[in-house]
């Protein structure tokens, strides 16, 4: 075979992998500037107009702003929360640690409809259906593995030998904590608040099962439109959450590195 | 922290503080994780929707349902056969690319590794409409294929099993290639070039290096998507249009529409007996491909 | 001596779960101002030791005191120990200055008195000028004495130095020996350093501590040590030299089977056996008291010195001779081989 054309047969072939990969994405990027009322392509002429439909839309607004909100409060509690147990799981050791181990890894062993039916079972007799506790309880619940993995991770990257120094030369173990322990997995804890972030601003399964007008996120309000129109307000909607995404990847990235957050 | 992490002179200050330390993030996973399930098994057990929430009596109604219906039979076998053809074209898709990232030298390497990956953090509704997109009567392959002049009229690619399952193949890919790139960690180019050395031609090369080195990164990705895909409702719900009947829809169906919660919740048990044998089976093919 | 300023006594450091105790009744003393050397190879415990001093670790059983009062309940960060770590630790986020002067902050020591205490450290380790830096804009040497400076503004009770310079290359190495030991002299700070290296803890300690398995074998003067080991164990790890066995058949002569008669000095009751050390450089070439002649088995010329390997009966004697000579032994050749009585170390009465 020559090696050149198998070279260059590759090459396409991924190529057309990330083409096909990327698709959607793309579509809905071009789609969003098209000025038609209903789903088609390509688009005849290029405009903002869906744009500014999307920001004329009520529902979707108050929406976007629930969405963020419940996000911003998971990412917060969730490093919280996922900070203090990868301390535990990193720096101590006591009985129990691998069934605590194995309950951080469960979740993502747990189909998030099977979870989302018992969320909503447990949610139900407590009043809490619909309601922004709810959501924020449910979201906690699949995020926090996620933030205890980021931070174990960086916690473990950080040189016990450095925190050892620091107590050595005086520092409390409250100082070693915060003047060497949390700057050195800074970048952790923000990517972890970050994915986190999107986990739950992203949410979709469990939400359906648990929200209805009072509380619907983002993603429940594109899913129901979605069951009866696919104009392109939802491809600009769209084209904003991707902006969203992208900055939360960039921000990984940068910090610890993308294919170690997931 | 770290100080009291052997020292026997304060044993209680650390338990203390450990306690400290383990409850805000134990009690988040025991109601939003523990919890859930145990009332899940407990409400499949259920009679009628309030015993499912308020608890108290016990019966199998639920799982003679769909145990003994057809139709449920039908929706465990389109449900199957959705996961083996969405895992298999997931994977075959997904392995050149984890390949190349695995193997190229490229400096666009990160960049490209991010792009194959970042789709997993896109909201899956957003790239399920995008398919809605791509694949509508009106959408992207209709509107070629008639302006090219190849159809008149439309072909249905959404609405069915085909549109749930390109739309699932695309939306689970980014998992696998994570996955076959975290299992690719054995492969590495010495291998080949020196098979190469000792005279194995390219495809000889593929077939007896670099494929067996990598079986178990594509075994792991095949799993992930497997299971990732059998528990989908978004993606079959959208793509389906109503016409494609799978647990996770139906679940949601029972759940929200028909609110027979018992049925609900013994569909979502069932779910996760096939979730815990499919891991099951999968460590036994590890640990034998590992021997 | 009566002056001790750090004791230890029958320390043990048992980790849980292991057979064997890692540090097995060890106890020594330094008095104020004095460099000991822990020497042994890695996993003798003398890391353990090190930490335990520093209150990195528990102690098992035994006493750490210091003016004579017991430390062992102090907390770490309480005990005002300096460490100079073997990659350093430095904090990553902290410039050099920041991170010299985090000990006195600690101890809330005020801005302007902070500010000209780690301008004096950083004066005193040649670092002037390299306060604002990164960390990771410091070379090695420079990161070992920023380490070294940060320990040292604290003017701790002790400086524990742990491998200090087995991150460093050879030639650093050497630069960086003789200025640890400058520094020492300098500020009088009673040190112990931990080392696998025989020629840094022989060039660079007042005393050495040889450890072998948890046990302290030998304690002593480097010349005490290399010229007088009193056992095996640091006989061979501490240079080089030909063992041999022999029973004393009078005062100052023992029979030594398979090789003759050898000549020396000191006390064994006749009838006792012995073991012996000779140290390659103390055999010369040709006839003495204790002559022993054989075939030149292997030669390696190191330069400065020729190192032959002597078949004599049933023994391989290790020779280093001055290459100076007109004619070098050849291999094959058969020479003779003598060292004086005096020259002959006793390691001790064998069973």
């Amino acid at each position: 075979m020559d090696a050149k054309l198998a070279r260059f047969a590759f090459a396409l072939l991924i190529t057309l992998l990330y083409l096909f990969l990327l698709a959607p994405i793309i579509v809905v990027l071009v789609i969003s500037f098209d000025t038609r009322q209903y789903l088609a392509f390509p688009p005849e002429s290029l405009s903002f107009g869906s744009y500014a439909k999307v920001f004329a839309n009520v529902k979707f607004i108050s929406a976007f702003w629930r969405s963020l909100g419940i996000g911003l409060f998971v990412g917060l509690v969730s490093i919280f929360a996922g900070l203090l147990l990868s301390l535990a799981l990193s720096r101590h050791d006591f009985r129990g640690k691998g069934a605590i181990n194995f309950l951080i890894l469960a979740p993502f062993l747990v189909p998030h409809i099977v979870l989302a039916v018992g969320v909503m079972l447990v949610l139900g007799p407590l009043g809490l259906l619909d309601s922004y506790s709810g959501i924020f309880l449910a979201h906690l619940g699949i995020t926090t593995p996620y933030t205890v993995r980021t931070i174990t991770m960086s916690l473990m990257a950080v040189d016990r030998r450095i925190e050892e120094a620091a107590r050595v030369h005086g520092a409390s173990p409250a100082m070693v904590l915060w003047r060497i322990t949390l700057p050195l997995v800074r970048p952790g804890l923000i990517a972890g608040a970050v994915i986190a972030f999107l986990i739950s601003f992203d949410e979709a399964t469990i939400s359906l099962f648990i929200v209805s007008v009072k509380s619907s996120t983002l993603p429940t309000e594109i899913y129901h439109y979605l069951e009866y129109s696919t104009d392109p307000q939802i491809a600009a909607l769209s084209v904003i959450l991707i902006l969203i995404s992208v900055g939360v990847v960039v921000v990984v990235e940068r910090l610890i590195g993308l294919r170690k957050a997931l | 922290m770290a100080a009291v992490r052997h020292s026997s002179s304060d044993g209680s200050s650390h338990r203390g503080m450990l306690l400290l330390l383990l409850l805000p993030g134990l009690l988040a996973l025991l109601t939003t994780f523990l919890l859930p399930l145990i009332w899940l098994v407990r409400a499949s057990f259920a009679s009628s929707a309030v015993a499912a929430l308020k608890g108290g009596d016990w019966t199998l109604e639920s799982y003679r349902t769909v145990l003994y219906d057809p139709f449920y039979w039908k929706v465990a076998w389109n449900t199957l056969y959705l996961g083996v053809n969405v895992a298999i074209f997931a994977v075959a898709l997904s392995y050149p690319i984890a390949l190349f990232l695995a193997r190229t030298k490229s400096r666009w390497r990160g960049v490209l590794t991010a792009l194959a990956v970042a789709p997993l953090l896109t909201s899956s509704v957003v790239r399920t409409y995008g398919w809605m997109v791509i694949l509508g009567d009106r959408g992207v392959i209709n509107a070629a294929l008639q302006s090219s002049g190849l159809t008149d009229g439309v072909i249905r690619l959404t609405n069915n099993y085909f549109g749930a399952t390109v739309a699932l193949v695309e939306i689970l890919m980014p998992y696998a290639i994570l996955a076959m790139l975290s299992g690719f960690g054995r492969l590495n180019t010495q291998f080949e070039e020196a098979a190469a050395l000792l005279g194995a031609n390219r495809f000889r090369v593929f077939t007896r290096i670099i494929l067996p080195l990598s079986l178990p990164g594509v075994l792991t990705a095949a799993l992930l998507v497997f299971v990732l895909a059998i528990s989908s409702f978004v993606t079959p719900r959208l793509m389906g249009g109503g016409r494609v009947f799978v647990i996770g829809t139906e679940v949601y169906n029972e759940a929200t529409v028909t609110l027979n919660w018992p049925l609900a919740a013994a569909l979502s048990v069932l779910l996760l007996v096939l979730f815990g044998s499919v891991i099951l089976i999968y460590q036994r093919a590890m640990r034998a491909l590992e021997t | 001596m009566a002056d001790h300023h750090l004791e230890i006594d029958n320390l043990v450091k048992t980790y849980p779960g292991a057979l064997k105790p890692s540090v097995d009744r060890v106890s020594l003393s330094l008095p104020r101002g004095e460099m000991l050397a822990l020497l042994g190879p890695s996993g003798c415990g003398k890391t353990t030791i090190l930490r335990m001093i520093a209150g990195l670790i528990p102690v098992t059983a035994g006493e750490i005191r210091l003016d004579g009062r017991g430390i062992s309940a102090i907390p770490v960060h309480k005990r005002n120990m300096g460490m100079v770590f073997q990659a350093y630790a430095l904090f990553p986020h902290m410039t050099v200055a920041e991170n010299i002067g985090f000990g006195l902050e600690m101890r809330g020591v005020g801005k302007a008195e902070r500010t000209e205490r780690v301008l004096k450290a950083l004066d005193l380790v040649k670092l002037s000028g390299y306060g604002e830096r990164r960390v990771s804009q410091l070379s090695g040497g420079q990161q070992q004495r920023a380490a070294i400076a940060r320990s040292l503004v604290i003017e701790p009770a002790l400086l524990l130095f742990d491998e200090p310079l087995s991150n460093l290359d050879a030639k650093l190495r050497d630069e960086m020996r003789d200025e640890i030991r400058d520094i020492q002299n300098r500020t009088g700070v009673t040190s112990i350093f931990v080392t696998h290296d025989q020629d840094e803890a022989l060039s660079m300690a007042d005393r050495l501590a040889v450890m072998s398995e948890g046990r302290l074998e030998q304690i002593g003067t480097p010349r005490q040590i290399f010229d007088r080991p009193r056992t095996d164990f640091v006989a061979s790890f501490i240079g080089a030299g030909s063992f041999l066995t022999g029973t004393v058949v009078a005062p100052g002569r023992a029979d030594v089977p398979g090789l003759g008669i050898l000549h020396f000095t000191g006390d064994v009751p006749a009838g006792g056996k012995a073991r012996f050390l000779v140290r390659p450089h103390r055999f010369v070439l040709g006839e003495g008291v204790n002559a022993f002649s054989g075939v030149v088995e292997h030669v390696v010329y190191r330069g400065q010195i020729l190192t032959i390997a002597v078949r004599a009966g049933d023994h391989r004697l290790q020779a280093d001779l001055p290459t100076h000579a007109a004619t070098l032994p050849a291999k094959g050749d058969r020479v003779t081989l003598s060292v004086a009585p005096d020259d002959v170390t006793l390691v001790g009465e064998a069973a």
